[in-house]
């Protein structure tokens, strides 16, 4: 089974400019939390409701106008729409995650796979990636 | 199996009193995303490193000023460390959630159980826990 059949598609994305509130703000109406950090067509990182929380307030950033870009994660973990969802699952499993950003042969992004997405294709894949990840409790 | 075998004990805790920067700060530090709010030895509620970005950092509150009481939340799912793994997961799914804070049977907080913990014993319980829950991507 390939990843495109099970990812979630339409993602958001946000600009490295944008202040860390208005992200916060666009995080909390769509109800996500993660998306993807885009200048251009340019992948350039990855925020996170955690980094909004933990980066954005623990290291006292200005939320209304430090931007994005100061607290993202660079170091983006991605795989292909096209790849077979084992192979997805131990890329996840060897960075120790649990959703990946999907870039399609262009390299745009075409969506996220998450565990969430990949316990619909294989439930064994989906808790050797749960016991794999690194426990944020 | 009971739930003490596999749950992830001593837990960090935080007061109501504390500042939602303090609780930032000791996520950020601890490599964690929740903390059990405790006043005295009693479980009040629960803050995560979402309820903070959510409700601090997308709403122009000073983390600075607002306490934890004031953005955690109250209800606590919670189960005892000598309940049956079945039983925590069978919480789980029930209330839709991925983490219960455990007790011991005097209502002191033992650790936390959290799906992660669960997949290291089985997958399918995993799974079934995360069909149940609604993701946020």
């Amino acid at each position: 089974m390939k990843v495109q059949e099970l990812m979630t598609t339409h993602v958001e994305s946000i600009k490295p400019d944008l202040y860390l509130r208005a992200a916060a703000r666009k995080m909390k109406e769509l109800g996500v939390g993660a998306l993807p950090v885009i200048d251009g067509d340019r992948v350039l990182g990855i925020i996170t409701d955690r980094d909004l929380a933990c980066f954005a307030i623990a290291m006292g950033h200005d939320l209304n106008s430090d931007p994005v870009s100061k607290v993202m994660t660079r170091e983006v973990i991605t795989c292909k729409a096209d790849q077979d969802i084992d192979e997805a699952a131990r890329i996840m499993i060897e960075h120790h995650i649990r959703r990946l950003l999907v870039l399609d042969n262009n390299k745009g992004v075409a969506g996220f796979f998450s565990v969430d997405d990949l316990v619909r294709g294989s439930r064994e894949l989906a808790g050797a990636v749960l016991e794999a990840a690194t426990p944020v409790h | 199996m009971k739930v003490q075998e596999v749950m992830t004990p001593k837990v960090e805790t935080i007061a109501p009193s504390n500042t939602a920067k303090e609780a930032a700060r000791k996520m950020h530090d601890l490599h964690i995303g929740s903390l059990p709010v405790v006043d005295g030895d009693q479980l009040v509620g629960i803050i995560t490193d979402r309820d903070i970005c959510v409700r601090v950092t997308a709403t122009g509150r000073d983390a600075t000023m607002t306490r934890v009481k004031e953005v955690m939340g109250k209800a606590v799912e919670t189960c005892f460390e000598d309940q049956d793994i079945n039983d925590a997961a069978k919480r789980m799914i029930d209330h839709h959630i991925r983490r219960l804070v455990v007790l011991n049977r005097d209502n002191g907080i033992s650790g936390f159980l959290s799906v992660d913990n669960i997949a290291s014993k089985s997958h399918e319980l995993a799974s079934s826990i995360l069909e149940a829950t609604i993701p946020i991507h």
